[in-house]
């Protein structure tokens, strides 16, 4: 499966968040969330050059990148892309990902109503951008190689523990 | 001295684990990341966590994984828990255990941030 593939294309269009999987030098993992672009065959993912996750790819460009489709809350699926990633700090990439990110997080009916409710907030998000606590704007460039779409296991509420025997051992 | 944090009290995000809307585990292999989709539970301040038995490879007893479980789309509805921390087996889970492999997650590191809740705090460091 390819990112042209229909299926793939699909749930990419529908997928808000991705969750990035790395692995640092000595092989201890790390995933976090991540807002994300498509475009040119691959995935872009926002972020600043101090995260661990950062540091991981620089150290093993090797990622596993997970997409739920967020915009239909019933739909379980969910793909997983494998793939190599390159951390992209020049200004042309940076400047290209923030104008998608832009145009599809923020300059949107939701984005713009999610963003006025909280404009008290504004100045302190470019505070915390601008005090570089985490390092420089960068762009993880991502180059699938194989995609796969799995099915999310529904979540188990705990109220249903009280039904359960559990014995740890 | 002031800094700006994202973070706010596990306690502040404990809802998230009740109800888990995207969560996942991240673990190790030969190669590289793998990463799989789960169930979450909490029980006694253990992560309990389920993997598909159809998934394409489970974490060993012992070794370091990563839960996320995080909700939000529009940016300041952003939130996640974070749970470094180790693979502890499960005996017995009956009920649950259906087509799913269960296991506890030893947490080593616990962290929760919530974009709505940024703000400035003394720094402690």
């Amino acid at each position: 499966m390819n990112l042209d593939d229909p299926a793939v294309a699909d749930i990419l269009g529908r997928a808000m968040v991705a969750r990035i999987a790395t692995v640092s030098r000595n092989g201890r993992p790390h995933v976090n969330p991540l807002y994300f672009v498509c475009g040119n065959g691959k995935i872009y993912l926002g972020t600043t050059d101090g995260t661990l996750a950062a540091r991981n790819v620089k150290a093993n460009p090797r990622v596993t990148i997970l997409f739920n489709v967020e915009r239909e809350p019933g739909d379980r699926r969910v793909l997983r892309i494998n793939g190599n990633a390159k951390v992209r700090t020049d200004f042309s990439q940076n400047r290209w990902y923030v104008l998608r990110d832009l145009r599809k997080y923020i300059l949107t009916r939701r984005g713009l109503a999610n963003t006025l409710a909280h404009a008290r907030l504004l100045l302190l998000v470019a505070r915390f951008v601008a005090s570089g606590e985490k390092g420089k704007a960068c762009v993880f460039e991502v180059r699938p190689e194989e995609a796969e779409i799995l099915a999310a296991p529904k979540q188990t509420g705990n109220d249903e523990l009280s039904q359960l025997r559990l014995n740890p051992s | 001295m002031k800094r700006i944090t994202l973070k706010v009290d596990l306690s502040e995000a404990r809802e998230l684990l009740e109800r888990a809307p995207r969560a996942c585990v991240a673990f190790a292999g030969d190669e590289g990341p793998r990463t799989e989709p789960v169930s979450v539970l909490v029980k006694d301040d253990r992560y309990l966590v389920g993997v598909p038995s159809s998934a394409a490879s489970h974490p060993t007893v012992d070794e370091e994984v990563v839960l996320v479980v995080d909700d939000g789309l529009q940016f300041f509805d952003l939130r996640a828990i974070y749970v470094r921390g180790h693979v502890q087996l499960l005996d017995e889970m009956e009920g649950l255990a259906g087509e799913m492999f269960w296991f506890a997650v030893q947490p080593t590191r616990a962290v929760a941030w919530d974009y709505a809740h940024i703000r400035e705090v003394d720094d402690e460091s």
